[in-house]
């Protein structure tokens, strides 16, 4: 009895203050979302740090036709060169760092680039003279890049040593910068968000203060008055919390599961199922944000 | 002393409520009791504190020094979370009714049980039953609106009674009404009263009082400097001290009305 006359006192409470409970979810909903995408970032770093940093770590650029590099004032690589720098990736004093490695013509070069950028017109400008070829060295300890370097640098025939785990670190940076901007936000809208949710149930209990009062005279139990104003404002965040999981479940299957994924073939991307992981996260941070905000405004306005 | 303070329904022991530092006290130093069973009016111009006395024996506010016993409770002691408890043994009533406009007769009495927790079956029980009490049978249905002032403030009495407490407060309860219609009300609060209710009413219509016969305690800027048994409005002798329970109108001691054994050896109490 108790619990359905709690559950319909929150339905003509919502009812009743019906665009400030949407004004809530709204709210919940932005700023959840930008709590979220902060989330999705981080994922998404995680998720490319695992992928790449398996694949590549060092590249050994080597002379093509045109390369200006000191090491490379003797013309394009010959294959002696070539045959002696793999000898020295071979060799013990080398290969004790390295898991594997693997050559990369030109061609291979050219054709990772068509794949990479197929959508893109840069493709059409490109020939496969223009991109060197190189060794791709896999690092047992990643750390251990300078050794790599010092070795190969001078050798003849090597046009640059490029570590790109730090390539990649400069892109993570970027991403954790983006994640660090939406959380900002996402504080920010947090704040809004709790003094709406506090302004919310303000009006709400005072639209309803002659019931209340009622209530608080003829006996009923500080639940049964609180209860429903609670409630009322942990619903309407609980609504946008889903909405939020449903915008960045979206994110993750259209843009970048149909979208980006097709434009980057080889990065890997979260999947819209791990983006699920999400949201009961968001579900719990939206209700208890609004049972908080709303149990401090409760005890100032409505008193027992 | 301790059966006193079972017979007691209310009892306030020197007790002062200030609201205001720079004002005088809303009451002042008020010593009274009120019996299990009894009938008292609360009389006085307005402001000399009828309306504050009914507050601290809710425990709506709490008073400044002295003690207020319920049931022989004291409310100071009662924490805030049996609060409701003390109020579920008090039934309200006030001037402006105070009905939920957007619920109907039956609903707005079943409230005052539903945020209690009573069951669907008890309250389809119980409402009909209590409206008949108050005259208001067949009328279930109607709307706060579509009822004259005195049938809105019975609707209040039957919310303020259905869950069987063991006193009602009534402030003015009869003052947004015409005399007719004030003694349909006073003859509901009665007929309560000889259901074994404690009733305290506070009132400034002399005619009421003059008409029912009943004990008045008069209030004066907080000073209670009239008590007597079966009075009038107006005193029929002299003010003599405060706080203090005078000889009826008629000269004779009365007893109460009452529970059985209830009775009062005398009217002089202190
Ligand atoms: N909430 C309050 N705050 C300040 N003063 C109050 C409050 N309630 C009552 N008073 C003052 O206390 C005095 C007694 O008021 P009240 O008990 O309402 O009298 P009555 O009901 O007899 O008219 C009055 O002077 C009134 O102004
Ligand atoms: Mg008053």
């Amino acid at each position: 009895m108790r619990l359905a006359f709690i559950l319909s006192e929150i339905g003509s409470g919502l009812r009743r203050n019906l665009s400030m409970v949407v004004s809530v979810i709204l709210v919940t909903f932005v700023s959840l979302t930008f709590v979220g995408a902060a989330g999705m970032l981080q994922m998404q770093i995680n998720q490319m740090k695992g992928y790449w940093y398996d694949k590549v770590q060092v590249a050994i650029f080597l002379c093509s036709e045109g390369s200006t590099a000191a090491g490379c004032a003797g013309g394009p690589v010959t294959p002696e060169q070539q045959e002696s720098l793999n000898g020295l990736l071979e060799s013990p004093a080398v290969a004790q760092y390295i898991n594997d490695f693997q050559y990369e013509s030109k061609e291979e070069a050219y054709k990772h680039f068509k794949d990479q950028f197929s959508n893109s017109p840069i493709v059409d400008s490109v020939t496969p003279d223009q991109l060197p070829a190189s060794f791709r060295i896999n690092l047992k300890d990643p750390e251990k890049y300078q050794i790599i370097s010092e070795t190969f640098s001078s050798q003849p025939g090597v046009e640059t040593v490029i570590d790109q785990r730090q390539l990649l670190e400069r892109l993570f940076s970027v991403m954790n910068g983006a994640s660090l901007v939406a959380v900002s936000i996402a504080g920010v809208m947090i704040v809004c968000a709790i003094l709406l949710i506090a302004t919310t149930i303000r009006l709400s209990a005072f639209s309803r203060r002659r019931e209340t009062g009622i209530m608080r005279l003829v006996g009923a139990s500080k639940t049964v008055i609180q209860l429903p104003f609670i409630l009322e404002g942990v619903i309407a965040a609980v609504i946008g919390a889903a909405l939020a999981s449903g915008t960045l479940w979206a994110v993750a299957h259209f843009f970048l599961g149909e979208y980006m994924s097709r434009q980057y073939p080889d990065t890997a991307f979260i999947s819209s199922g791990q983006t699920l992981i999400l949201a009961p996260a968001l579900l719990i941070l939206g209700g208890s944000l609004a049972g908080i905000s709303s149990l401090l405004t409760l005890r100032r306005y409505l008193r027992v | 002393m301790p059966c006193r303070v079972l017979r007691a329904m209310i009892r306030f022991e020197n007790v002062t409520k200030v609201y205001d530092q720079k004002a005088r006290p809303a009451l002042d130093s008020v010593t009274l009791e009120i019996d299990r069973g009894e009938f008292a009016f609360l009389v006085g111009a307005s402001g000399s504190g009828k309306s504050t006395f009914l507050r601290l024996v809710l425990k709506e506010d709490r008073a400044t020094s002295g003690a207020v016993y319920v049931a022989g409770q004291n409310v100071a002691r009662i924490s805030s979370w049996r609060v409701p408890r003390l109020r579920r043994g008090i039934g309200v009533v006030f001037q402006d009714f105070r009905l939920l406009p957007q619920k109907n007769v039956f609903a707005n009495v079943a409230f005052a049980m539903q945020v209690i927790g009573k069951s669907r079956s008890v309250i389809r029980d119980t409402v009909p039953e209590v409206l008949k009490t108050v005259g208001l049978e067949g009328k279930e249905h109607r709307m706060p609106h579509e009822l004259s002032g005195g049938e809105q403030q019975r609707v209040a009495i039957a919310r303020a009674v259905v869950n069987r407490p063991g006193i009602l407060l009534a402030d003015e309860p009869t003052g947004n009404l015409d005399p007719t219609t004030s003694m349909g009300i006073m003859g509901i609060l009665d007929k309560i009263n000889q259901n074994g209710t404690t009733v305290v009413m506070a009132t400034h219509d002399d005619d009421i009082v003059n008409e029912m016969r009943k004990r008045v305690v008069e209030l004066k800027n907080g000073v209670v400097i009239r008590d007597e048994a079966k009075a009038l409005y107006t005193s029929m002798i002299p003010v003599v001290g405060q706080s203090r329970r005078l000889k009826d109108a008629s000269g004779r001691e009365e007893p109460d009305a009452g529970l059985p054994g209830d009775g009062r050896e005398g009217g002089a109490q202190r």
